[in-house]
């Protein structure tokens, strides 16, 4: 099975008998939509991260439906001596009033706790994804089309990145941007969201420029951006109207294996103790569940449900993206 | 080959430097006053943080502390604070004064838990992904094959530390299927101690790149079955098990080298995750606590280590390359 625009529709008989013998004329990106339209897994995973994605954007109309209130908890009213809470898991059973459970110590209800996690591991995961991909798109174009010293100077500092440690460097860095800029406490939940996206964008962008780097280095030869060029096109044109329509793919596939990638760092780093404070998130909560886990298993699961049924289905997307994308990847 | 080594030395040492300064500059002069995590907080005057100060040398250049930095780690160095004295020779990481140690030394203690736990994890990883790999696709297109591909493709979707942290609650914590994890040294505690404290941090390691490992020499192993020398192989008559093993598996081996070389060393660099859900005492953890106290010499000292685990293992896994395949000529 190749991608070329000129792709029988006889392949896909199926969606349309009555054509077989036809030849249509489709974009490679419109060929790949059609492939994953007809993937069942790949459309199962779509619908439950579209339904996470409106539980993100819709969570403070869901709480106030559930009748739940965000860090709305009471220590003293809402916990007994034990620390644990007065209605609900772990001691006595399933109430409409707190579908999660109340948090043992704080008193904060679980579910709404859960909707804005939901929401804070979706925008956090979707907004390094774009900047580290428009990061890796730009360095990338710049590197594979200048040659010479600027592509040399820019692949050295891809290797510079490269040979970080991610995790331990991404742990090190936001407290040291927070403490520098977060003073007072109100800056402080804007610049820790600030240096948890910027330290997750900046450790992560250089795959895909290396990638754009290598198909550009290849496609710079080719009679269309020549062409382009003895007729005049700017330079910059030549980049963004005649290379980038050529690496799409690579740019969606990196997209799309992106998101999980994110959610899942998001929710580690908050685990190992860095987030944005203040801010829920499923990462953090697990971190606190963890001591309570023997008798309020509860309190654990729900976290670790969201986490892994969101990345799941972004990792099973992704990978049916990529193959809707690069038929060869799938043997 | 030789050219080719030196040049992946020199511009690998230039990565490093990059590394170190930038981390140098972020982490002893990025936050607030590095003297205040050496001045004993419950005591601590203007007067004292500035004798701190110069003493530590925080009031020179920036550049010529960084170069003080650099020949500490080439040539040693000697710290004084205050009554303390801590002596540091090459290669000296600097010195820890909340601790009150020499980084280096105090890394190097804990090496040996990271070590075990990276071998111990590379060998199931390794021996598993590669047995499930190449019989994938041996019976490529059956039940079989399509059963591994497809629970590869669900465990390695299901974020690492949940799938360690939840077998951790439950065969550890809870059912006690598994004995309390750890690291005991194999040589003062026995190695009976080591694997015991290591067992279930070492299968969920194992376990989960395995995954990645099966996917990928199932990939590769298919490129090679189709190879014309294979058929050759069958056409002379060789048994199914030689042709496979023999002549397939090793052209098929290659790339998983290359992805080897770089998992291994990010062990080495610290499995944050493994370390911390299981409590083993490693570079890791170790890493995580001085982040948690804000202390800098040793924050910067593991991003420096490992940092070179990578780079290092870049340049080994090219040599490498080139030796098993003698396609590739440097």
């Amino acid at each position: 099975m190749g991608i070329g625009p000129t792709e029988t529709v006889a392949d896909h008989a199926a969606d349309t008998p009555a054509t077989a013998q036809e030849i249509a004329g489709r974009s490679p990106t419109k060929i790949a939509l059609d492939r994953l339209r007809s993937d069942k897994i790949a459309m199962i995973c779509l619908g439950i991260v579209v339904l996470f994605v409106l539980i993100a954007i819709f969570a403070p109309l869901l709480t106030r439906l559930f009748g739940v209130e965000l860090r709305g908890g009471v220590p003293i009213e809402d916990t007994k001596a034990d620390s644990f809470p007065i209605i609900g898991p772990p001691d006595y059973g399933f109430t409409w009033e707190a579908p999660f459970g109340l948090a043992p110590t704080t008193g904060d209800d679980n579910l709404a706790e859960w909707f804005y996690g939901a929401r804070t591991s979706l925008f956090v995961a979707t907004v390094a994804t774009l900047v580290s991909t428009v990061i890796g798109i730009i360095v990338g174009l710049l590197a594979g089309f200048s040659r010479g010293w600027l592509d040399r100077v820019i692949t050295f500092f891809i290797d510079v990145f490269l040979s970080l440690p991610f995790i331990l460097v991404a742990l090190a860095l936001s407290p040291i941007i927070v403490s520098r800029f977060g003073a007072d406490a109100a800056s402080l939940e804007r610049w820790s969201m600030f240096s948890l996206l910027f330290v997750l964008s900046a450790l992560t962008w250089m795959t895909l420029a290396r990638l754009i780097r290598g198909e550009v280095l290849s496609l710079r030869e080719r009679e269309f951006v020549q062409a382009a060029r003895v007729i005049g096109v700017p330079t910059r044109s030549i980049l963004f109207r005649e290379l980038l329509p050529n690496i799409i793919a690579p740019i969606v596939v990196s997209i799309s294996l992106g998101l999980p990638t994110f959610v899942t760092a998001e929710a580690g780093l908050a685990y190992l103790g860095i987030g944005v404070a203040g801010i829920p998130s499923w990462g953090q909560t697990v971190n606190r569940a963890v001591d309570y886990f023997s008798t309020y298993p509860v309190y654990l699961y729900a976290p670790v449900i969201g986490i892994t049924v969101l990345v799941i289905a972004l990792n099973l997307l992704g990978d049916a993206v990529r193959d809707a994308f690069d038929p060869k990847t799938r043997r | 080959m030789f050219g080719y080594i030196l040049r992946r030395l020199v511009s690998g040492i230039l990565v490093l430097v990059t590394v170190s300064a930038a981390t140098f500059a972020l982490f002893f002069y990025g936050p607030s006053d590095p003297a205040l995590a050496y001045c004993p907080e419950t005591r601590c005057t203007p007067e004292r943080l500035a004798a701190i100060s110069d003493q530590l040398g925080l009031d020179r250049p920036v550049v010529e502390q960084y170069g003080d930095y650099m020949k500490g780690i080439v040539a040693g160095d000697d710290f004084q604070a205050g009554a303390i004295s801590i002596a540091c020779d090459a290669p000296c990481l600097g010195v820890s004064f909340k601790l009150r140690l020499n980084v280096t030394d105090y890394l190097w203690g804990r090496f040996p838990a990271t070590l075990s736990l990276a071998i111990g994890g590379a060998a199931i990883f390794l021996a598993l992904g590669l047995t499930l790999g190449v019989s994938a696709a041996r019976r490529r297109g059956t039940f079989s094959d399509k059963a591994i591909v497809s629970s590869s493709l669900v465990i390695n979707a299901v974020p690492y530390y949940l799938l360690a942290l939840l077998a951790y609650l439950y065969l550890i914590s809870e059912w006690s299927i598994f004995p309390a994890s750890g690291y005991y040294s194999p040589f003062s505690a026995g190695p009976y101690a080591w694997v015991k404290g290591m067992l279930l941090a070492w299968i969920m390691l194992g376990l989960v790149y395995s995954t990645q490992y099966a996917r990928f020499s199932r990939g590769s192993m298919i490129e090679s079955l189709n190879e014309d020398y294979v058929r050759t192989a069958r056409a002379k008559g060789l048994s199914e098990r030689r042709v496979t093993l023999k002549h397939a598996l090793r052209a098929a081996i290659v790339p998983v080298v290359t992805i080897f070389g770089l998992d291994f060393a990010l062990l080495l660099a610290g499995t944050i995750f493994t370390e911390r859900i299981f409590s083993i005492q490693g570079i890791g953890l170790t890493a995580l606590d001085a982040i948690g106290t804000k202390d800098l010499p040793i924050i910067s000292a593991t991003v420096i280590l490992g940092a070179t685990f990578i780079v290092v293992a870049n340049i080994l896994v090219d040599v490498v390359y080139s030796l098993v395949d003698p396609r590739v000529r440097l």
